[in-house]
């Protein structure tokens, strides 16, 4: 008879025990009972002991991205300044794809960090659902961050009067090429996209493969080369400069493509279809192609020993792109996504350091990121260090053109049909006219 | 035994309850939003049956993606077990290297599915990848096929990063094989059997269940096979190595349709079920042998 308690009460002890851990893996860790206690404390003391606000925030700026460095400066600062009243809980993405989906399920699922990044159309989502804070409340109280910023990148990413998000960097992007490279081909970085065709030929011709391409991930030095030769018309320049097209049947985007076939098929390197971005900067820095189309967050990379041999950089050119044109957009930058307005105020407050004249120093200085604003200017020890990043300065500042990249303007399952496409048009399987259909019925796909 | 119920039905309620809070919850949301029109930051529209008949009528990529997933389900059902099932009968015979070609063979198995994709992406690159320099090692000088993004070998080629990998079908087989009596293969041996009559007549059709058991396995495993398409080609060339999972998870997050790509989902539920109960069906699975 005991012994049949004891199994009893044995077996309903571990019942219990496993369903609790079973329910308890759920539970948020945060406590409530360390709040209680501080507000008992005497009232001279309240505000020093309360808890700061937890601000959740994914970033994909880890590792050996290009941005690491100055994100983790930037949180580092931010800790050291106002630790005490906010805290961020940084959750690290190892990659821009894998933070991209994951963003878009928790906005699916309603459970969005109080700090997002809005590129690859997370902006788009997050405003079609109205989950995002707009900042105009913010900007009205603040006159010195709203100068921070500046009008252009404020207006750029306004719709409907609301500002939905603020940019941390102004993108000028040019293309890199090889002097070396160009000085034995007997060539100058072309004028007129028929001279362009004109120099891959001759440094083809020298022995060298012209153009350091990528089909895979977002086929982004692919697209900007398309992006500058659709841009390079009057009418291409509005497409290049319109937000969401539904229609990429148009007489630029189709000439555009058809020179990114016989890029593809002739001027490129062997791995460029299927390639990621990591083999399109390997191919450049190894001087395995003499050109590709990139922003300044890759001039380190050319004086980096694990990345380019030693000297690399001195070799390295920066240019606009034929018809004069450069890309010159402000980026989406952060949105909030916080629902208490405690959290709200919180995020702004981060939001606003990261996008500070400070925060925009420390981008510039260690990502080699444009910055907003007219008062932040590169260090002489960093002009001495990156010469090229100032030719990127002129780059923007020379050019006449400016349009804006694909990833940009089109919706995230555009951006993400590239990979598919591209090989279509490279192997002759589609004509640049048929894989502009298939653009305009990928992007119609879209809700 | 009434009490060994009760003691048992109180064991299996907390896996119940999870199963039910985890699944089913989620089946029948998956279910019933299939029948609606939803995106991100919209509520869901009730749409009928107009998710399903899409599917069917008027979308090319669906009917690729299903052709496809049915292609890699028939291949890895039989190519993939019989490699396993051979490779098991080997590795009975306990010659000098048994112990460590099961070790090596285990390997690719044990790595992740995203891992294998990124090796295979460097082996397979065109400029650099093992495969290529070693055929330009014999005389082809300029050998630069792109295996991954050629459509006459990309299906192959993608094919090829989980087809021959057979370490768990082996291990399940050599764990039966095992459980056979040693009598069975004394007499067979005093008859005058050889080791090849023995592995035919009295070992192959010992292993009915199991060979059954990881058909299924192999077969089903094809209806969760995303990692490797989603490193090495992403569905491409075209749609030329496009599956059904690729396929949703593209609908759901780079077309944000989750109501379409959800109405896939269950077609893929439905298929998996179906295809288990042909497979019990062809193999008697759970009958004894006659």
């Amino acid at each position: 008879m005991n012994k049949s308690i004891i199994k009893s009460c044995l077996s309903m002890t571990m019942v219990v025990a496993m369903t609790a851990s079973l329910i308890a893996c759920g539970t948020n860790g945060t406590s409530t009972d360390t709040k209680a206690a501080d507000t008992q404390v005497a009232d001279t003391t309240k505000v020093e002991t309360k808890a700061p606000v937890k601000l959740t925030y994914p970033t994909y700026r880890v590792g050996t991205h290009a941005s690491a460095a100055f994100e983790k400066e930037q949180l580092a600062k931010f800790n050291e300044k106002f630790g005490k009243e906010i805290e961020v809980v940084v959750e690290e993405i190892p990659s821009d794809t894998a933070y991209n989906d994951k963003l878009k399920i928790l906005a699916a699922s309603g459970d969005l960090p109080d700090v997002v990044m809005g590129k690859n159309g997370i902006n788009e989502i997050l405003i079609k659902g109205n989950l995002a804070t707009p900042f105009n409340e913010y900007m009205d109280k603040d006159a010195e961050w709203k100068s921070e910023i500046g009008d252009a990148a404020l207006a750029s990413n306004t719709r409907d009067g609301k500002i939905w998000s603020i940019s941390d960097q102004k993108q000028i992007v040019g293309y890199f090429y090889n002097k070396e490279m160009f000085e034995k081909a007997g060539i100058k970085p072309a004028e007129t996209w028929d001279e362009f065709m004109t120099n891959c030929d001759k440094l083809k011709a020298a022995g060298f493969t012209p153009l350091a391409m990528m089909t895979g991930e977002n086929a982004w030095t692919t697209n900007l080369l398309l992006a500058a030769i659709v841009g390079s018309s009057d009418a291409g320049n509005k497409f290049m400069n319109t937000l969401h097209p539904t229609s990429f049947e148009t007489p630029e985007m189709v000439a555009g493509l058809k020179q990114i076939q016989v890029m593809l098929q002739k001027y490129t390197t062997k791995d460029a279809l299927g390639a990621v971005y990591a083999n399109a900067a390997n191919n450049f820095c190894q001087s395995k192609a003499a050109i590709i189309a990139n922003g300044p967050w890759m001039i380190g990379d050319f004086s980096d020993k694990t990345k380019s041999p030693e000297g690399f950089d001195k070799k390295v050119g920066i240019s606009t792109y034929p018809g004069n044109g450069s890309f010159s957009t402000y980026e989406v930058g952060y949105m909030i996504g916080s629902k208490t307005q405690e959290a709200k105020d919180a995020a702004a407050k981060f939001i606003k350091y990261k996008t500070s004249i400070e925060g925009q120093s420390i981008a510039l200085e260690l990502g080699n990121v444009n910055p907003l604003s007219d008062k932040v200017q590169p260090s002489d020890a960093f002009k001495q260090k990156y010469p090229l990043f100032v030719e990127t300065i002129n780059v923007g500042n020379k050019s006449t053109l400016n349009y804006q990249v694909f990833d940009s303007l089109v919706f995230p399952n555009v951006t993400d049909a590239w990979k598919s496409l591209y090989p279509e048009l490279a192997f002759d399987k589609a004509t640049a006219e048929e894989i502009a259909k298939k653009l305009t019925d990928t992007s119609a796909k879209n809700k | 035994m009434s009490k060994n119920k009760g003691y048992i039905s109180l064991f299996l309620l907390p896996t119940i309850v999870l199963f039910l809070i985890v699944y089913a919850v989620s089946l029948v949301v998956l279910v019933g939003t299939s029948f609606t029109e939803w995106s991100t930051g919209t509520k869901p529209i009730f749409i009928g049956i107009e998710n399903y008949v899409k599917m069917f009528t008027d979308d090319s990529d669906f009917r690729r993606s299903l052709l496809n997933t049915g292609i890699w389900i028939l291949l890895q059902s039989t190519i993939h077990v019989l490699i396993g099932v051979v490779f098991a009968l080997i590795l009975n015979m306990k010659q000098f290297y048994w112990k460590f070609a099961r070790t090596v063979y285990m390997v690719p198995n044990i790595i992740s599915g995203a891992a294998v994709g990124m090796l295979f992406l460097c082996i397979l690159n065109p400029e650099f990848g093992a495969v290529n320099s070693i055929i330009r090692l014999f005389g082809v000088s300029d050998f630069s096929q792109n295996w991954f993004m050629d459509y006459g070998t990309s299906f192959l080629s993608v094919t090829m990063t989980w087809l021959p990998y057979a370490a768990i079908v082996s291990m399940l087989v050599l764990a039966e094989i095992a459980a056979i009596s040693e009598s069975l293969f004394e007499s067979a041996r005093i008859d005058g059997a050889n080791e090849f009559q023995i592995n035919l007549h009295i070992i192959i059709p010992m292993l009915r269940n199991i060979i059954g058991t990881c058909v299924i396995l192999a077969g089903t495993s094809m209806l969760q096979k995303l990692d490797i398409i989603m490193m090495t080609t992403g569905g491409g060339p075209g749609n030329v190595t496009l599956n059904l999972p690729m396929y949703i998870y593209r609908t759901a997050l780079m077309d944000n349709n989750f109501g379409y790509s959800n109405a896939i989902g269950v077609f893929l539920i439905i298929f998996g079920i179906a295809l288990v109960m042909i497979y019990r069906g062809i193999f008697k699975i759970g009958k004894t042998n006659e």
